[in-house]
């Protein structure tokens, strides 16, 4: 899965950068478990090392002989493994978790009115509340989508929060996912998993299900073309067999009962998109794509792209498909735009954030500039346009050297950059050779918007598996494990 | 309705598994028949080869790494590895359509035989390894059987299986009682004996003919039998259904051309006449037969899969 993971170290920074030491997820400070966590606790110390490693290796062989792997792409060949999962879930109580809930939806809410009004009247640039170079110079910004109709206002139907949990406890978001998220699969695979390993304290602990994910992800993307097409067509576009992310897209069409198309089976005649079948051409209505927006068509974006389909953009501007996620979400989750989201929320809502931003400075304020510089060896800087850790200096990991080029190009190019301070990920118990010991984890709820947000009431927890790591990517030793997200007794309500 | 670069998949993974099915089956019946040290055990491994398409008489003198190569070699495009590889890439591409029972059991064969102890397997028992990946095979297809919706795509995998089972078994009997290579009739009981088992057809066989090993028989069994699964004529017959079932459901009635060639094939075999066969020689019928079963593959593509979109575009 793609990932980008920012401010997380190979090590834990020294006591001076993080006086209270990372929050457990399971033990208060002085080491008694926490009420969310004693029906596992309980059950774990029934169980002998054998017994946890054997179901270690059934959920492992799940995995596998699902096909839930990843392909790592080596010199020569590729090969494919599954992502590493752990047994041992992750529990968050109902309190924290309406908390979240409640932020997520305001902000994507605000971001998608955001994105609604940069890509027509702009008043938010006008009001100066945003600077408008950043928009307009982000690029992740899509000129082609100006005054564009988008149903519902929802340009990020699929949304993915990077959100962890600070020495404090307190979850704050780290990263918003408004272009392709992905991760989804793993949530509901976990969860499918962790069923077989726990059943009996799963079922003690009064667990949220998820399971209706699909359904209300069909149900979003339905809502898109509703008003004009009474029994919408949805397909799933994936790159192909050889994308990372492969399995899920295929997982999501298998469980939605919709196709799941590649760009060649598309084609684009008088402005409508059809896909061929075995009884000729069958016309498309929503495009649920995984595909990134420079891919998805030749004619309007990247030229040398065959992942998409020549003409589907003009398709999308006359209103006979629509793509989801819009093209030109990723102007909302830039990195430099992201500073100013808090501003965002209250600007169109007029409500203070409920969830909070980690702490960023803005290279491009001649004073944050010079702060940055002064402390170089304890921030994490990174490029605005770039991901997955790319163009990023960790400052306490960093030596002499890469400090000095850094500068220098923060100085060159300031308004490229960002600087965030060293975050400790919050522990959660994970099951390490046999014995239970505290790993790094950050979640990533997926949340919908079409007619209606949605928050699925679970997460992906990315788990940093090597001891001491706060790298959570799958890419570097990362793994997954379940998320549990507990009823408050109230009854479901998704 | 169906996505046509699914129902291509689809095809392809029957043949792929039908395909990897027979090569497992004539390696084992190679290795097992030449635990003897007989003339006639090396003229089993020479007909296993051949109808493999394998032109190489010397391997014969060594079957065991024959069969070795033609099961793990990875580089070999003819090998059971890569069918498998090949049905399971073509599985993972259509990975929505088929139900997981099915995609694991195909999963879990090529994890077999492509983990890192899949040599020391096969060294350590042949045979086993062989027997147990036609078991499996079977299980992927008794799995789809019982939990695909027996639809467009479930005809269109069944196609694969049948298309792909009439060319081997013709290929085999070609080798048999074609007049090309083999001058003098096949007389032996052990190699007669074992040319069934290559069919999967021995036990069948016995049942309708008794112990008594007729060329004439066996041709007439594995060509023109109405029941046995492995026959020509009854793959000819499924191929037909399977055909008929895709235009239904297409509503392409009456417009395509593969469904005449498949019913043409079928009658063929249908009212062959086996004193005529002999007569004659199997070998210009036999040839005949593949040549229609090419043909059908080609109008299929035209007709489902690589149609000419100006004939689709909507008015």
């Amino acid at each position: 899965m793609e990932s980008t993971v920012s401010a997380r170290l190979d090590e834990p920074a020294s006591d001076a950068a993080s006086p209270m030491g990372p929050y457990d997820e399971m033990r208060a400070p002085l080491g008694e478990v926490r009420p969310h966590y004693a029906a596992l606790q309980a059950r774990l110390s029934t169980l002998s090392a054998a017994e946890l490693a054997d179901r270690q290796k059934t959920q492992e062989r799940f995995f596998l002989l699902q096909g839930i792997t990843f392909t790592v792409y080596g010199a020569e060949s590729s090969t494919e493994r599954i992502i590493p999962t752990d047994i041992l879930p992750r529990i968050i109580p109902a309190a924290e978790w309406s908390r979240i809930e409640a932020g997520l939806t305001q902000r994507l809410r605000a971001l998608n009115m955001f994105l609604a009004d940069i890509y027509s009247e702009q008043q938010i640039l006008m009001d100066g509340v945003v600077p408008r170079e950043l928009v307009m110079q982000a690029p992740s910004y899509r000129r082609e989508m100006q005054n564009l109709y988008v149903p519902h206002n929802a340009y990020a139907n699929v949304c993915g929060s990077d959100l962890i949990r600070q020495e404090n406890g307190e979850f704050a978001v780290l990263e918003d996912n408004l272009r392709v998220p992905s991760g989804v699969s793993y949530m509901l695979a976990n969860r499918e998993a962790s069923k077989r390993v726990f059943p009996g304290t799963f079922r003690a602990a009064g667990v949220r299900a998820i399971d209706r994910y699909p359904d209300l992800l069909l149900t979003t993307l339905k809502s898109m073309a509703a008003d004009w097409r009474p029994n919408p067509q949805v397909v799933v576009l994936t790159p192909g067999v050889y994308n990372s992310a492969y399995y899920e897209h295929a997982y999501l069409a298998r469980l939605m009962g919709v196709p799941l198309v590649e760009g060649r089976d598309l084609v684009v005649h008088d402005n409508m998109v059809y896909m061929r079948t075995t009884t000729g051409l069958r016309r498309i209505d929503v495009i649920y794509r995984r595909v990134d927006d420079d891919f998805i068509d030749p004619l309007t974006f990247r030229r040398d792209s065959s992942l998409g389909a020549a003409g589907l953009f003009n398709a999308y501007r006359a209103g006979n498909v629509v793509i989801c996620n819009a093209p030109g979400t990723g102007v909302a989750d830039d990195k430099a735009v992201y500073a100013y989201v808090p501003e965002i929320i209250r600007y169109y809502l007029g409500e203070d954030a409920i969830l909070p931003n980690i702490e960023t400075y803005l290279c491009r304020e001649p004073a944050q500039l010079s702060h940055v510089l002064a402390n170089l060896d304890k921030l994490v800087v990174k490029a605005v346009g770039a991901s997955g850790g790319y163009g990023m200096l960790v400052g306490p990991h960093s030596t002499k050297a890469q400090r000095d080029a850094f500068a220098d190009a923060l100085r060159a190019d300031p308004s490229n950059y960002i600087a965030q301070p060293t975050i400790q990920l919050s522990t959660a118990p994970c099951l390490i050779d046999g014995a239970v010991e505290p790993r790094h984890v950050d979640l990533r709820p997926f949340i919908l918007s079409g007619e209606k947000i949605v928050v699925t009431p679970g997460a992906l927890t990315r788990v940093a598996l090597k001891k001491g790591s706060l790298v959570v990517n799958s890419s570097q030793g990362g793994g997954s494990k379940d998320t549990w997200v507990l009823s408050d007794g109230k009854g479901d309500r998704s | 309705m169906m996505l046509a670069r699914v129902a291509d998949s689809l095809y392809w993974i029957g043949r792929y598994v039908e395909r990897a099915e027979h090569m497992c089956r004539l390696s084992d019946v190679m290795l097992n028949a030449t635990l003897d040290r007989s003339e006639a055990a090396t003229q089993v491994a020479r007909i296993a080869l051949a109808a493999v398409g394998d032109p190489d008489a010397a391997k014969a003198g060594n079957p065991y790494e024959a069969a070795q190569a033609l099961t793990l070699d990875r580089d070999d495009a003819g090998s059971i590895y890569s069918s498998i590889a090949r049905a399971r890439e073509n599985a993972r591409q259509v990975r929505d359509q088929i139900t997981t029972e099915t995609w694991e059991r195909l999963n879990l064969i090529y994890l077999r035989m492509s983990s890192p102890d899949a040599v020391k397997a096969f060294e350590g028992g042949s045979q086993v390894f062989l027997h147990d990946t036609i078991a499996d095979l079977h299980l992927f297809k008794g799995a789809g059987d019982a939990t695909m919706s027996h639809g467009e795509g479930w005809s269109f995998l069944l196609l694969g299986v049948y298309l792909e089972r009439a060319q081997l078994i013709g290929a085999l009997l070609e080798v048999v009682f074609g007049e090309g290579r083999q001058r003098r009739p096949i007389r032996d009981h052990f190699a007669l004996t074992n040319v069934l088992r290559m069919g999967c057809a021995l036990e069948p066989y016995l049942r309708v003919y008794t112990a008594e090993m007729q060329p004439r028989y066996i041709l007439q069994f594995l060509m023109l039998d109405e029941d046995f699964p492995r026959s020509m004529r009854f793959c000819t017959q499924q191929i037909e259904q399977h055909l008929a079932a895709i235009i239904r459901h297409a509503g392409l009635a009456g417009r395509v051309g593969p469904d005449r060639l498949a019913g043409r094939l079928r009658a063929r075999l249908q009212y062959a006449d086996i004193d005529e066969l002999e007569t004659q020689g199997a070998s210009a019928f036999l040839k005949t037969v593949l040549d229609e079963c090419a043909a059908i593959h080609r109008s299929l593509y035209d007709a489902f899969v690589a149609y000419p979109l100006e004939d689709r575009l909507p008015a």
